[in-house]
């Protein structure tokens, strides 16, 4: 969730509750309000009549009667002893001029005239429908929350995308870098103290992490380099020990044909780290319009060949044709390690199948295993089974070509088969 | 082309000494091994262990070897002799091995001259290619291909002659991808001209089987561990060429691989 949306969802809730409590308390308060004035009026009115009353003496015919204006009734002894000597409420009274129940304010008095007959006097105003009121406190609750939400979500958004621009603009230059590439260096004009400390530190971080991979790549070139020379000495010693074949017994020139295998993949496994050096540097800047079929043609021929032994099954299909413009060795490191790949790990008597379609170029084989870790298929030196002669760097360096050009290149396991698929950009 | 200079003296095979002078001067043809004919060789290298190995190599294949450890001892020699071949290496102490080839090409040098890295850099082959190297052999190599490259230098700097090599009565034409076997031609497959291409340029150096995988099936065989798909190509080529009447023969060294074998 975006923050401003998230900084309006918590306002949104909070607000809400503010109001709530806000219209209850105000409600109450103004409902107090008005009992009080009106039951002030009713205890004047009801005074005043009291006073007439115990002045005129309680006649039949002028006294008790229904009155518009109050109510006086005999009551007895145990009418009296059973309710308060006042008491207030709400009710609803016929209103003649209204012709209508409206609501109002009631008081009953008792009090006893001289002859000790106990009275109750009713007085009443009519008053403000609380029902209404309660209705209307909550209406415009809702629409005060409506619109101060809306005018805080306005004026918040404004200003938040006001002050965080350089926020913005920082996430941004986090998305587009890349460690080793070529970024643009961190720029942001900002006067705000918490921005320009986040910059400074993102800048900090970003050049540490630029120095330890610059640092990182040329220890893997330097120490592959340095490797070459003490290696090309032993290989060549031993050579010069085999042309002098006369000294040697067969099974001393079969151990030596085993130390050279061995000096041959060190010198392999250096030669490719300095392969994913060059092209983790991008040193293969020439680029030609590379025939991806004919390529992944010819070299599957040359695969099968090479790993007849493996009793492995190809199926071809061509169903488009394929060219991407890229560096013509590199394209050739991609399709034979994909290929080799297949070849190396297939299931002995299982298919190894090349398919190029539009715009992909997928190779799968037989893996009864289960599916490979697809997180760190790709990773140096990751062996999904440990493999002679395997080198655990060639899916590293079609991971490293497709990064170079922009390829994606997706692993999956479907029915049984490992398959890797490599996308390549069509123009359309 | 054999350039020959008295103050050398080299050996044989035998371990006898031969005085230049009294050598034929090569044919129009570059034979191989070159008994008719004193290249001399100049290996420019710094680390001495390397530099011997070389050196020894060479010296069995009958050149006549010259050698310097730095810049400064490169440049007095490539001033004061004339070299058939000079192996250069890139990183030297007191200096740049390509500066050396600019120096060499200003005095319109002749020499042949095969670049040895180990720095595998594709900038370092361009700019010496340029510069007018013959050729590009990065460390570490096999010392077959050594002896391979400075041939084909050779061939190439060699003019006027059929550009071939002979092999006992098997003489193969690289550039027609021609062979033929007592002036017969004969008809081989792709691959087994590749393998009798690659043993040619290879005389009497025993081969590994995954050197002669890797030079001839390319670099993508480095993961196999089975090296039969050799062992069929292997067995026509043989058979052809002894039906053929060749008097070379590609022996098979027991546990280890192969090697062309002259008459």
């Amino acid at each position: 969730m975006k923050l401003p949306y998230r900084i309006l969802l918590h306002l949104s809730w909070v607000l809400s509750l503010l109001l709530g409590v806000w219209a209850v308390l105000f409600y109450v308060t103004l409902t107090d309000e008005i009992d009080h004035e009106t039951d002030e009026v009713l205890e004047n009115r009801a005074e005043a009549i009291i006073k007439r009353v115990l002045a005129e003496g309680v006649s039949s015919d002028t006294a008790l009667r229904g009155d518009r204006d109050y109510d006086l009734t005999e009551v007895s002894e145990e009418y009296v002893r059973a309710s308060g000597y006042e008491r207030y409420s709400d009710e609803k009274r016929y209103i003649p001029e209204r012709d209508d129940e409206e609501p109002a304010r009631v008081l009953r008095q008792l009090f006893r005239d001289r002859n000790g007959r106990w009275f109750e006097v009713t007085v009443m105003v009519p008053t403000i429908e609380k029902v209404a009121l309660r209705e209307s406190v909550l209406w415009w609750c809702v629409w005060l929350y409506g619109f101060s939400l809306l005018s805080i979500l306005l004026v918040s958004a404004l200003l938040f995308y006001r002050t965080m621009r350089p926020l913005y603009a920082l996430l941004q230059w986090l998305d587009a870098y890349r460690v080793g590439g070529d970024s643009p260096s961190l720029s942001i004009a900002t006067t705000t103290v918490e921005f320009r400390r986040l910059n400074d530190a993102v800048k900090r971080f970003a050049e540490r992490a630029e120095a330890s991979y610059e640092r990182q790549k040329q220890f893997i070139g330097n120490a592959s380099h340095e490797m070459q020379t003490p290696l090309a000495v032993c290989i060549n010693r031993l050579e010069m020990l085999v042309d002098d074949a006369r000294a040697l017994t067969p099974e001393q020139l079969s151990e030596i044909a085993a130390v050279q295998r061995t000096l041959g993949r060190l010198v392999r496994l250096n030669r490719t780290l300095l392969l994913l050096t060059k092209i983790d540097n991008g040193q293969f800047p020439e680029s030609v319009e590379v025939d991806v079929t004919e390529l992944a043609h010819r070299m599957v021929e040359e695969m099968f060949d090479i790993y007849a032994y493996r009793g492995l099954q190809l199926f071809f299909r061509n169903e488009a044709p394929l060219t991407f413009r890229m560096n013509a060795s590199l394209a050739e490191s991609l399709v034979a390690n994909l290929l080799k790949n297949a070849f190396v790990h297939g299931d002995a008597g299982g298919t190894v199948e090349v398919i190029v379609s539009p715009g992909r170029l997928s190779v799968s084989n037989n893996g009864a295993a289960g599916p490979l870790d697809g997180k760190h298929v790709f990773d140096r030196f990751y062996r999904g089974t440990e493999k002679e002669g395997s080198s655990g760097l060639g899916l590293a360096i079609v991971e490293a070509v497709c990064r170079l050009y922009g390829l994606r290149v997706v692993y999956d396991y479907v029915e049984g088969r490992h398959r890797f698929t490599v996308e390549f950009p069509v123009a359309i | 082309m054999g350039r020959l200079v008295p103050d050398f003296r080299f050996f044989s095979d035998s371990g006898a000494m031969f005085v230049p002078d009294s050598l034929p001067v090569g044919a129009g043809c570059l034979r191989i091994p070159l008994y008719t004919t004193v290249m001399k060789i100049l290996i420019v290298e710094d680390e001495p262990s390397l530099r011997e190995i070389m050196a020894r190599t060479l010296q069995r294949e009958q050149y006549v070897v010259e050698q310097a450890a730095d810049y400064a001892t490169a440049s007095d020699k490539l001033a004061a002799y004339d070299y058939d071949c000079i192996l250069l290496d890139i990183m030297l102490p007191g200096g740049s091995g390509l500066q050396l080839l600019r120096e060499l090409k200003q005095r319109r040098n002749r020499a042949g001259v095969i670049i040895v890295s180990a720095r595998d850099s594709l900038d370092d082959k361009v700019e010496g290619l340029e510069l007018g190297a013959d050729d590009y052999l990065p460390k570490p190599f096999h010392l077959a291909e050594l002896s391979a490259r400075i041939r084909s230098v050779m061939r190439r700097h060699q003019r006027g002659g059929e550009e071939c090599f002979t092999a006992g009565n098997v003489r193969l034409w690289p550039d027609s991808r021609r062979v033929e076997v007592a002036g017969q031609a004969l008809e081989l497959l792709r691959k087994e001209y590749d393998i009798l291409h690659y043993f040619m340029c290879r005389p009497n150096h025993t081969i590994d089987k995954a050197a002669l995988a890797e030079g001839v099936w390319g670099d993508h065989i480095d993961q196999s561990d089975n090296f039969d798909f050799i062992y069929a190509q292997m067995k026509n080529l043989r058979r052809k060429l002894h039906d053929a009447g060749a008097d070379i023969e590609i022996r098979a060294v027991y546990g280890f691989g192969y090697k062309l074998v002259l008459p």
